[in-house]
């Protein structure tokens, strides 16, 4: 951590604010949530990737007893949506099928009951008559001559192609033309789970009054509220979102989605409360995945090993529906080249429909897959032309002050620190030269956005605000739409005030994510946005207060104006006079006395502005894998993981720490055990018995350092931090499974299998 | 997921539980810990009238040994007892290995290992071991007791040779010969907490020129029921233990291996791994029997 300010708070490993309640079993999450009267619902979802809906007959269902309401595709009223809201055609989803289903789990109806089991019971009382339609199951299927359309309405040069996007900058063709060495290779990367610990889960209650609240688990309460307001042809105002406690969404939680439409149409329909809960099964069979995609890339060096040109395509394996594969698409381009300086650049990013369950927004939203191609890539070249791999990247690395043409200026970057930082702590040069048979060292590295600048959803308001109330018995009382889904933000932002108002955690009351009364808006849990963003609105808001008080303070001790003011131990003083300090409440006190009863209120926001296109701030890293492959099993074994990371000033170290640590454990899942073995678009592994996440005891140990830099647009020089993580370890360990067998790994994931076919034992 | 709805039953009697069993045959279920069976009710795999719980029937959690008969495991022995106790430690290591192999702490805390050898799983990590070992499994239909050999327990997925009002009480593992020794291998995708993908029990007894003079080779996941890797026996019964002729065996283990492919791994790395697990788990009994 930076040594350079002196904070008090910031910067400190307090524990977390909701560690008590969790750690007891308080903590009330969306199905702890039980109303009087309420009912619950269930969903029917379909058995079959792509057919027409030729007739629903519910009446067996209806007259179960037990259950009060089944509704289907006919019953609700016909708007689309979707998160890009800045395109309307992009917005591709019914809350229920209308006309047709597009990928087996596609919610087809609704019931809702007395009991779990009416409702499950109901559910399979429904017949459907299907009219199957051939489906398409990869990009390759989807994109082929006479391939199935998925999304009829759609009239698109290529019908599967749902958008795509190009970047180009420089001279590409003299650029290769010129490189000593070119990498010509083509990719694939698999999807993986959330696998978030709370499935989702929803209760929604309409009131005498008219109006809707519904307490769900999501990571953005306002996407939640805008869209149910346009799909339920309502005011926006007249839905309250409340996000309870939440157990993670990596990605997975931040669109409206079917269940909290039906929970919100049926309450409002019967006038009684009802709750939906997902089960395991439900969630990996049809739940949003990270994208599949086809990468292929061309990469150009000069034989000194400098970067000359990229040739970056890309397609994305989306599923039945648009989700947030549109970002992905848009951010792969931009991962495509982050990292170094690539001097001349051309990607083409496609969303391809395929009839499978849609790919979303997933810790890292195009990252892990662009960065396990760019920093393979690295190795190769490295290997080819005779050069280390951390010295050709050295060479190439972004620095500070760096632009990315046509995204933004890099205003703090500690990526070459890192690098130098792991080699030292692994003393890689001396260890690569001398592993023993089955052992291998690979190499990594990631950089990554702190939050979003591109106004996709197309809000109205900004994309943070923060309202803090001061009390004069020395609290304060902190408003905002954030929202905490396990990352920690609750605790961050509380500290992040204490810093700028010289209070104590503790002093701080926190209202958040609930969006009748926290100011509106912020945009939710996801980019790495929050700390940064959420961080800035929150400051300005305690600064509003500040300046309040330092004029009563001033006005009090009759101070010549070029006296500075300082925010410390609960008290305000002079900088240079210490002992004259007037205790926060008192100062509160002043100055409502001096507004006649009037409180004391800041407001602050955060939008970013004059930042590009993609991001305010970056962050960077490195990390080393040390592994072991049993060359008889193909089993890879990851001993230790060695990380250097730049997130700027980490605001509380200890959250950082285990935000890297589930880094680790993300990508390691994604390098060598998780996937989602399908047929014909049919999730086979629906269980975590199949679905292969790694356990606690497969956690390798491993050893992270931060890299000290300071962010000028981030709060108290925050950025990103754990997100970007889940990118390097994938090639990383790619290569340490490389350096000990040969085997070069370009298709995710490492299973025991593909590595013993990798070195032709198989 | 919930429950669909079934009588409970908690006889306190090994006659009570054989009478009910027979009363309700073919709509009743036994649950002993519990951590299969309530899974597959509630994902309705299973859909019986009356679940039985043996749970109540006092002295069945046993772990016993006498030297001439050797160990004897009652049916409500919990996986953790097996994995942690002294006498099995001591006698048998290999089927604490298996039961230490078994899912995770929470569940082996619940679960048995005569439960996961009755529930008859393919790929069950307690079958291999006791197999190679000459394991029985000794059922009571309430009023009299008869020993299973456990070569003829297994008919197929989730099947055994139980008649119906009979009740699995406990399995017996007769004494090491002199100079033998015992291994259990398994593999499986996810490494530590997995079920497996292949697993390989193998018994190897050495005569005084130390040469293989007994061997017996159990395969899981590779067919519908545990298989004996026959060639594989037979060709190293008698021979001198080489890494050649433990390579040998593995190869022969192979090819009696007759496994499917499914979402946990293809039939031909299967069929690798049984060559590979078997010439490993060889190569370790070898080495405790000559010690």
């Amino acid at each position: 951590m930076s040594t350079d300010h002196n904070f008090s708070v910031v910067g400190k490993s307090l524990p977390r604010s909701d560690g008590r309640i969790k750690a007891v079993g308080a903590a009330q999450y969306a199905d702890d949530i039980f109303l009087p009267g309420m009912l619950f619902g269930k969903l029917l979802r379909s058995p079959v990737a792509h057919a027409r809906i030729k007739s629903i007959d519910t009446s067996a269902a209806e007259a179960l007893p037990g259950v009060k309401c089944v509704i289907t595709g006919q019953d609700i009223p016909k708007v689309k949506y979707g998160n890009w809201r800045l395109v309307p055609e992009s917005q591709d989803e019914y809350a229920l099928a209308i006309d047709k289903v597009r990928f087996i789990g596609d919610e087809v109806a609704a019931v809702a009951a007395l009991d779990k089991d009416s409702a499950e019971e109901a559910i399979r009382l429904i017949k459907v008559e299907y009219e199957e339609l051939p489906g398409a199951y990869s990009v390759e299927e989807s994109l082929a001559d006479n391939a199935p359309v998925i999304h009829d309405e759609y009239h698109q040069d290529i019908p599967n192609i749902s958008l795509d996007r190009k970047i180009e900058y420089g001279d590409l063709d003299k650029a290769f033309a010129e490189a000593d060495l070119v990498l010509d290779d083509v990719f694939t990367v698999h999807a993986t789970s959330h696998a978030y610990m709370e499935p989702c889960s929803c209760v929604a209650e309409y009131d005498h009054d008219g109006r809707l609240t519904i307490w769900t688990s999501t990571q953005a309460p306002y996407f939640v509220q805008c869209l149910l307001a346009s799909t339920l042809e309502m005011r926006e105002n007249d839905i309250r979102v409340i996000k309870p406690f939440v157990g993670g969404g990596f990605g997975g939680k931040m669109e409206m989605r079917p269940w909290e439409f039906c929970a919100a149409f049926i309450a409002r329909k019967l006038g009684r409360p009802v709750k939906f809960t997902l089960t395991r099964e439900e969630e990996l069979a049809t739940g949003r995945r990270r994208h599949p995609m086809r990468i292929h890339s061309k990469v150009g060096f000069s034989k000194e090993g400098m970067l000359l040109a990229k040739e970056f395509n890309v397609h994305l394996d989306g599923g039945a529906y648009n989700s947030m594969g549109p970002t992905a698409c848009f951010l792969c381009g931009n991962f495509g080249a982050m990292l170094y300086n690539y001097p001349n650049y051309r990607y083409y990013g496609a969303h391809v429909y395929t009839n499978k369950p849609p790919a979303g927004a997933m810790r890292g939203f195009g990252a892990p897959q662009a960065l396990f191609v760019a920093e393979t890539q690295m190795n190769v070249a490295a290997e080819k032309l005779g050069i280390d791999p951390v010295d050709i990247r050295l060479m190439n690395a972004m620095e500070t002050g760096d632009e990315i043409p046509g995204v933004a200026t890099i205003s703090s970057c500690g990526f070459k620190e890192s690098l130098i930082k792991v080699a030292e702590m692994t003393n890689w040069r001396e260890k690569r030269k001398n592993l023993k048979p089955g052992q291998g060292l690979g190499l990594g590295c990631y950089s990554f956005i702190s939050g979003g600048v591109f106004n996709w959803f197309n809000t109205r308001y900004n994309f943070t605000s923060a309202e803090v109330r001061a009390f004069d018995d020395g609290t304060v009382h902190l408003m905002t739409m954030a929202s905490d889904i396990g990352q920690g933000c609750d605790t961050v932002l509380r500290q992040i005030l204490a810093e700028e108002l010289g209070l104590k955690v503790s002093d701080i009351r926190l209202t958040a994510a609930d969006t009748a009364v926290t100011p509106q808006a912020d945009l939710g849990t996801w980019g790495s946005r929050v700390t940064l963003m959420a961080g800035n609105a929150v400051r300005k808001a305690a600064q509003e207060i500040k300046e309040e008080l330092f004029r009563m303070v001033s006005l009090k001790f009759d101070l010549n104006v070029i006296h500075d003011l300082r925010c410390g131990d609960g008290k305000i003083y002079p900088a240079n006079r210490p002992d004259r300090a007037v205790p926060f409440g008192e100062a509160v006190r002043m100055a409502q006395r001096a507004k006649r009863g009037e409180p004391v209120i800041g407001y602050g926001s955060y939008t970013p502005r004059n930042k590009g296109l993609v991001t305010p701030a970056f962050s960077f890293g490195a990390q080393v894998a040390e592994c072991e492959v049993d060359k008889e099993t193909g089993a890879v074994e990851v001993k230790f993981m060695t990380t250097a990371h730049d997130c700027g000033t980490p605001i509380n170290p200890m959250s950082v720490e285990g935000q890297l640590e589930g880094s680790v454990h993300m990508g390691l899942g994604y390098a060598l055990s998780e996937q989602f073995i399908m047929k014909e678009g049919k999730t086979l592994t629906t269980t975590f018995l199949d679905y292969k996440i790694p356990c606690a005891e497969d956690m390798p140990p491993g050893i992270s350092v931060h890299v000290d830099t300071y962010e000028p647009d981030g709060p108290f020089g925050a950025k990103e931090a754990g997100e970007g993580l889940v990118s390097p370890t994938a090639p990383a360990i790619a290569d340490a499974v490389y350096a000990a067998t040969g085997y070069r790994c370009m298709d995710l994931p490492l299973t025991p299998q593909k590595v013993l076919a990798g070195m032709n034992k198989i | 997921m919930s429950l669909p709805q079934f009588t409970f039953l908690a006889p306190t009697s090994l006659s009570e539980a054989c009478a009910l069993l027979e009363k309700h045959q073919g709509t009743i279920k036994i649950k002993a810990g519990g951590t299969d069976m309530i899974v597959r009710l509630s994902h309705r795999a299973v859909k019986p009238d009356y679940l039985m719980s043996i749970k109540k029937i006092p002295g069945l959690d046993t772990i016993s040994y006498a030297p001439d008969t050797g160990l004897t495991i009652g049916a409500l022995a919990l996986l953790r007892a097996v994995e942690t106790s002294p006498l099995i430690l001591e006698n048998a290591p290999m089927l604490a290995r298996a039961a230490h192999a078994t899912a995770t702490v929470q569940i082996r805390n619940m679960g048995t290992v005569l439960g996961n050898v009755c529930n008859a799983s393919p790929s069950a990590d307690n079958i291999p071991t006791l197999v190679a070992m000459h394991a029985a499994i000794v059922a009571s239909n309430g009023t009299t007791e008869r020993e299973i050999p456990i070569d003829e327990f297994f008919l197929g997925p989730g099947r055994t040779s139980l008649q119906a009002n009979e009740i699995a009480i406990a399995i017996k593992v007769p004494p090491l010969a002199p100079k033998s020794g015992v291994s259990y291998q398994k593999i499986s995708p996810r490494s530590k907490v997995d079920i497996a993908a292949v697993n390989i029990g193998a018994l190897l007894t050495l005569d005084e020129n130390e040469q293989c003079q007994a061997v017996r080779i159990s395969m899981g996941a590779v067919g519908p029921t545990p298989l004996r890797a026959k060639q594989a026996e037979t060709y190293l019964t008698d021979r001198k233990i080489s890494d050649e002729t433990l390579a040998a065996a593995g190869r022969l283990a192979a090819e009696d291996a007759s496994p499917i492919s499914d979402v946990r791994a293809s039939r031909e790395y299967r069929k690798l791994m049984v060559e590979v697990l078997t010439t490993r788990a060889l190569k370790e009994a070898y080495g405790f029997a000559k010690n």
